[in-house]
Order: structure tokens, then sequence, then C-alpha cells
């Protein structure tokens, strides 16, 4: 690539942010409407009751725990593997970061409103919070979900600041060429930002710092979230190998998101200078190792409940193997390891195509896993007389639409609103260090002498 | 020492009548959600008759095993309910706060017995139902969980009556809906910390197992049977 | 505003702007009064290199310290004052104890994190301060705060002979 200079990658980053298209228009309009219906659907469980959601007993946790999990872990995409590749100072990330950033914020918000759009009484959500209340009762810190509450809580924080703190420069840059309205809202959001070395460096520790701190906390929120389902006595979930198993999906699905949401912002925003082949190469290169990890994880899995041939485990470890589960287990195993593998594994299939194609495949996959893990030890849970099966209305597929269409509607919103590709350091690849930096240094300190 | 109170069902009597199911829908107030609901696994029964089969047919041999809450000493139910709904009493009861419950349902999940129900919607009791609903038993609203609560009305009656008497508890004293009800006897109620209570005395049998008890869940509840694997060193 | 007095280059090249940076030196402007600013860090010009000690990891150590005990004494409390019946086991649970001990230390260190770089960057002040909206188009500003009339001829040919593209005065 020849490189650009610093006028054209403005021009290139910022064009998106003009006046948006018909074609995006409908497109939005075509999301947001999607996302109403999720909400009506919302209000008319909320007005009719839980009961016109599918779940059951024994089958109390369906699509939505299922949709929880699913968008926690996809959560992991942008935060962890840009704090991780920030670290190792993979120059290729800069123009990955921020769109990853983006999905990590947009899919943890989604995801934590499941907690409460499947709670029996929405409308008393708040009482997991822990706070001084007139009913002189705390929540109940043994209980996996306020450690969820925590754990999502301080990821929220840390990712939301990790892509904010990265944007006030771009802020600035957009405060300094617009005018009206759009200067003044730019301007309060670039906090007066000047570009003085002393905000650079600040800047660069803080997210040093955020890095390095973000990294665990986002292995512990999908720990915590594996937990609430480990640490109940229920077959196939008691199991010490579900903390891993779920961050490795987690980051497995992570990735296969931001190769997703890159090809379509590199069709759509016609940045295919800046998303570049070597991109998607390096992403399906991790996502192959995370394809590989992930059939390991399952084979570990399976093949210690076949040893331990316990029967309650045995009842569950069957349905999903052979018996009526096993369509879905199997198409699983289809999307997140035999489509992924051998187009990541060839070279010549592991082109942008390809790469999104097995990314698609790991997306749905991933789903199934999570409903996979929930809903078969649920309906078959020791004594067979209590044994259910599971459907979801439509109520719960409205809402689960709703999410991927907020998805949708909120990144396009956001890719309009701020440059998706951190301009500042992009610009900062265009001088790496130069060998004779130390020589004029020198000279510096000799002139101020 | 608080009283412990426990029941022992004994399944060689148990004929699988129901009585007690139809008995603890009448004291505790439980709805019905009728056909189409009770299809789709929204029924409640507190206390229900599980039945098994053995053999091949025509030689077939059904088992009946009243199955409700088995009040665990260590029950996985509690801790995982974030709001203290549902908690352990002195008594050692396994109790349910209605007022407390957001209706997170996980503690139905992380129970093993699947003794627990939810309400999908308000009740409603068709007429004349609505007429002979048990003053001393509160309604659930939509949303909240609700389980078997070994009749705590009748337990806190006879202890005030006691207690305003200046006496003890007589063993036999508190009988449970579906133990008073059962035709055969099958049920004994009553207090696990005193050794010399017919549920202690029948808890201490040889034919006693406890269902699902390698969970570690440690039930007050205890099933008799003359089991085909013990058939040996019965009784 | 006696503060918005400044003269400054902008260039185009950052090896110019250590020129311009030494020019400001040798002209004798003190340290505190030289103003930079750039749309991109040039970490490896000495130019940038002012103000670069900082406490910011301490800092979120002392924050993740504090939020850590925060977490462990909300979750030591919580667990006390509505005492279950635990069955022999410890009241205050320790794995729980620990998971948000450790949720709240994280959060501490976030938190101490982002203040600390809003308060030392001097971020979302709303005093007026010297700036150039040309910074952005990729242009490095350096030059001088509160120069005496005297000063700025002088100030303006060193810029100028150092490379800079234009020397605007305020």
């Amino acid at each position: 690539m020849p490189a650009k200079t610093p006028e054209q990658i403005n021009e290139d980053l910022l064009r998106p942010l003009g006046g948006a298209s018909a074609r995006y228009l409908t497109a939005l309009a075509f999301f947001a409407g999607i996302v109403i219906a999720a909400f009506c659907a919302f209000g008319w469980q909320v007005y009719a009751g839980i009961g016109v959601a599918g779940i059951r007993r024994p089958v109390f946790w369906g699509f939505y725990i299922t949709n929880f999990v699913f968008w926690i872990g996809l959560s992991h995409a942008g935060t962890l593997i840009s704090a991780i590749l920030r670290l190792a100072n993979a120059t290729w990330r800069r123009p990955v970061t921020r769109c990853a950033e983006v999905i990590t914020v947009f899919a943890l918000s989604i995801g934590a409103t499941f907690p409460v759009i499947h709670l029996g009484k929405p409308w008393l959500a708040f009482w997991l919070f822990p706070y001084p209340s007139e009913r002189g009762l705390w929540p109940n810190i043994r209980s996996p979900l306020l450690w969820d509450f925590f754990a999502i809580n301080t990821y929220l924080l840390g990712s939301v600041t990790f892509l904010l703190l990265p944007m006030i420069p771009d802020m600035a840059l957009i405060r300094d060429r617009a005018t009206g309205l759009r200067k003044k809202i730019y301007s309060v959001a670039a906090l007066g930002w000047r570009g003085t070395p002393k905000q650079w460096h600040r800047l660069e520790s803080a997210m040093q710092i955020m890095a390095i701190a973000v990294i665990p906390v986002a292995v512990s929120v999908h720990s915590i979230v594996s937990w609430d389902f480990a640490m109940a006595p229920v077959p196939m979930w008691h199991s010490t190998i579900f903390a891993p198993y779920f961050v490795a999906g987690a980051i497995f699905s992570g990735i296969a998101a931001l190769i997703i949401a890159m090809a379509l912002l590199r069709k759509f925003l016609h940045l295919e200078e800046y998303l570049l082949r070597v991109h998607f190469e390096n992403l399906g290169k991790l996502l192959l190792v995370m394809s590989l990890l992930w059939f390991y994880f399952v084979f570990a899995e399976r093949l210690t409940a076949w040893y331990g041939n316990e029967p309650s485990e045995m009842t569950v470890f069957w349905v999903t193997q052979t018996g009526s589960y096993s369509p879905l287990f199997w198409l699983m195993v289809f999307c997140n390891f035999v489509v992924p593998f051998p187009i990541l594994a060839i070279k010549k299939l592991r082109t942008i195509t390809g790469t999104v194609i097995a990314s698609i495949g790991v997306v749905i996959g991933m789903w199934l896993e999570r409903f996979l893990i929930i809903v078969p030890s649920l309906s078959h849970k020791y004594l067979p007389y209590s044994w259910g099966t599971y459907r979801p209305t439509w109520v719960e597929l409205t809402i689960t639409a709703g999410t991927f269409a907020a998805m949708a509607m909120l990144y396009m919103l956001f890719a309009k609103t701020v440059p998706i590709i951190s301009i500042w350091e992009l610009k900062a690849k265009e001088h790496p260090t130069s060998d004779h930096a130390p020589a004029l240094a020198q000279t510096a300190e000799e002139g101020a002498d | 020492m608080a009283h412990q109170w426990g029941m022992v069902i004994d399944l060689d009597r148990c004929t699988g009548c129901e009585a007690c199911v139809v008995a603890c829908h009448a004291e505790n107030n439980i709805s019905t959600v009728g056909e189409d609901q009770a299809a789709r696994g929204r029924a409640k029964h507190w206390i229900r008759v599980e039945r098994y089969y053995e053999g091949e047919f025509p030689d077939v041999k059904t088992k009946f095993m009243p199955v409700l809450c088995q009040q665990c000493d260590a029950a996985p139910c509690e801790p995982v309910c974030p709001t203290f709904a549902s908690y352990h009493t002195i008594e050692g009861l396994n109790g349910q706060v209605y007022n407390r419950c957001i209706g997170t349902r996980y503690c139905a999940n992380a129970c093993p017995y699947n003794v627990r129900f939810f309400n999908f919607y308000n009740p409603v009791w068709d007429k004349p139902l609505n007429l002979q609903l048990n003053p001393d038993v509160s309604v659930r609203e939509v949303g909240v969980m609700e389980k078997c609560t070994f009749c705590v009305q009748r337990i806190k009656a006879s202890e005030i009556q006691a207690s305003s008497e200046k006496r003890d508890v007589k063993d036999g004293e508190i009988q449970p809906a579906c133990v008073q009800s059962c035709p055969t006897k099958a049920m004994v109620f009553g207090d696990l910390s005193d050794p010399q209570s017919e549920v202690s005395r029948l808890a201490r049998s040889n034919r006693a197992t406890k269902l699902l008890g390698e969970l570690g869940t440690l039930p007050k509840v205890t099933y008799l049977q003359r089991d085909s694997w013990h058939a040996g060193e019965d009784s | 505003m006696p503060a918005l007095n400044s003269i400054y280059g902008l260039f185009l090249d950052p090896d110019a702007a250590e020129r311009g940076m030494n020019a400001l030196r040798a002209a004798g402007v003190a340290p505190e009064n030289i103003l930079v600013m750039s749309a991109q860090p040039f970490d490896d010009y000495s130019f940038t290199h002012a103000g670069r000690k900082t406490v910011m990891p301490w800092l979120a150590t002392l924050g993740g310290l504090v939020g850590g005990t925060c977490g462990f004494l909300l979750a030591r409390y919580t667990q006390v004052a509505y005492p279950s019946i635990t069955g022999g086991m410890p009241l205050v649970s320790p794995w729980p104890t620990a998971i948000v001990t450790y949720e709240l230390t994280m959060f501490g260190a976030v938190m101490t994190t982002v203040i600390t770089l809003l308060i030392t960057a001097r971020l979302g002040r709303r005093r007026p301060a010297p700036y150039d909206p040309e910074i952005s188009n990729g242009k490095i500003l350096i030059g001088a705060l509160d120069p005496s009339d005297a000063e700025r001829a002088d100030l303006e040919r060193r810029l100028l002979s150092a490379g800079a593209e234009r020397v605007k005065s305020t």
C-alpha cells in the first residue's frame, strides 16, 4: 500500500460521517423496526406474564439465558483482543481495535439486558443491586447472579472507557472540522483535547494500564457466567472445565463477530485500503487456533463424562449425542469445526470471503453451543418422571431477533458518528521508530545547553 | 434445640391414589392452570406421585413414589437465590418468601428433584373453587416461585397452640395435608430432632433410603421401600 | 486573558519541529512556557518528552487496593447483616467474598486510571487555552507562551528559520 498522507487518511475515514444515503436509512429503519417489535414483545411479556415465553418446568432457562451467554461471549471480541494486541505491540491491530471495542460495548449492553428480560418480575430487577434498602435486606452474595452483577458492571466500565479514551483525539479532529451544532457536540466529546505531549503521554499510559486491567476482567466475566451453571448440581453443568471452556468459546465467537463486522465495514464504508487482507488473514489464524481449542474442550468434556459413566450425566450425554438434540449438536460441530477448520487451515481459502464464511458458521455454532449447554441438561435432570422438552414461542424469537437487529442498528449509528478506525493511531503508524531519533534527541539536548 | 421437621414416606404402602395431591392443592391455594398450560409444563403440584414401571408387558409392576420438596439440609436452591427468597429456617425448612422472589428461576434449575413451581401467569380459580381459598396461605402472583412448605401454616398453628397451653408439640400432632389425607397411612410427619418420635424411628429403618442421596443434599424426607437391591437384608 | 498570548510556528515535518523546539530553547524560553501540540504522539522525538513522569500506575494500584477493600467490606458486611443459616459452614463465604473483592479491585483500578487521566491531562476543563485547528490537519505546533513584545520578532525569526510553515502570533 502506498503510504497515505494524513490528509488522505482524514478524508477517507471521516467521509462515512457525512449525510446518510437512502440505502443506509432503509437498513437502519429495517433494524429499528425489528428492535421495536422486540420491545413490544417484551412489553407483552410484562403485561401478560412470563408464561408467554416458551420456558416451562423443568426447562426454566431457555432462549433468554442462551442469548445472555451468547452476547456476553461475543463481547469478548473487542476489548480482550484489542488489549492483547496492544500489549503485544502488534502494529497491524491499529485499524482493527476500535471496530472490535465497539462490538464489546454493544454486545455487553445487549447481553446484560437478558438477566432483566428473563425475570418473572422484571420491574423488581433493582433488588439485585447491593444498596441499603428499607427492606433491610442485602442481596445474597453467595448467588452466582450477584457475581455476574459485579463482573458485568466492572467489565462494562472497563470496556466503555477502553473504547472512549482513545476516541478523544479523534473527537478533537472532528471538532476542528465541524460547524454549527455538530461542532458543539464534538467539542464536548473532545473534552478540550489539544494534543499536548503531556496529554498524549497520559493517554498512552492510561491505555496501557487499562489493557493490563481489562484482560483479567474479561476472563473473569465469562468464567463467572459459566459458574452460573457450574455451581448448580445439574448433570453436565457441574464441571470444573466450564470456566475455561466458556472463556475459550467466548473469544472464539468474539473473533468471528469481529471478522464479520470488519468485512461489512470494509464493503459499505469503502475501507478497502485500511482493512486489508492481512487483517482478515491474521484474525483468521486466531480463529483457527480457537476453533481447535474449542474442539479440544468439547472433546475433553465429552470424554470425561463418558468415562465417568454417571447415569444422570450419561442421559444428557446421549440425548445430545444421538437423541433428540443430536441434530443441533452435530450442526454445532459442523459450524464450529467442520466448516471453519479447512477454510482457515488452507492458506488458499483463508481469503476475506473465506474467513467471513467461517465466521458466520462460528457465530451460529456458538449460539447453538450455548443453547445445547443449557436446555438438554435442564430438560433431563435426574428423575425421569419430570423430564420435559422446550420450544420457544414467538415472544422469545422476536426478542432474540431484536438483539441481532439492535447490534446492527447500534453499530450503524456508531459508524455514522465516530470514525470506526482510530485515525490518530493509524497515523501514528506512519512514524515508526526512526533510526535517527536518538541522534536528534542528542542534538536537542546539546542545543538546549 | 429447634424442631427439625421431617417426613417418612413408605413406598410399600403407597397405592398411588393421589389423595395427597388433591389435599395439597386445596390446603395450599395452588391454582390449576388448565389443560393447555398443563401440557406446556406449567402445572403446579407441590406433591406429585411419580409412576415407574418395572418389568416387561404383561408382567408389569407399577411403582408409585410421591415426590415433594425434600427440605434438604444442604439445599442447592438456597445459596443461588440472589434475593434470599429461598432461605433456610431455624426449624430446618427450605423457606420461600414470595414477596422477595423476583423470578430468576435459578432455584428451580438448581433443584435436583424439580419440586419448585413457577407462576407463569397470575393465578385464577374456576368458580366455585375461588370460594374455598385457605385464609392461612397467601396466594402467589405471576413471576414468583413456590413449592411445598411442609404446610408451615399448620406447623405454626400447632406450635402457637402448644405454647399457649405451655407444653411441647406432641408427636403426631402436626399433620400436613398430604399426611392427613393418606388413606394407607403411608406418610408420617414429625420432629427429627426427637429420637423418640415416630418419624425418627421409621427413618432409622433398614428399608430407609433418601431420594438422590448421593448428591449430598441431605434431604429430610426419607423413603421406605423393599428395594430389590436389598432383597436379602429385608426386615 | 494573558494566558492566550502566544507566538507559535506550525511545522509539517517532525524533524523541523524538533529544530523549532531547539531554537526556542536556545532563545531562552522557559520550559514551562514552551507550547507543543500535535495530532500524533511522536514518541520518538524529544520535543514531546516534557512531563513524562507520571504516578498513574501507582495511583491505579492504590485505586485497586481501595476498590478491593470496599469490595471485601461490602461482601463481608452483606453476609453478616443478613445472617443466613449455613448448617455449620462459614457465615462469610470465602469464595464469593474473594470474587466480589477481585471485581471491585479491578473496578477501582479502572476508575482511578480514568480519573487520573482526566485530571492530569487537563481534560474536560472549560478554561480557554491556546490551540490551532490546523493541528488536526497534521501540523505540529511549537511555540512560546506569553512572550514579551521584544521577544516576538526574535522568536518568529528563529521559528521560521527552523522550518516553520507559518508563524502565528496571538
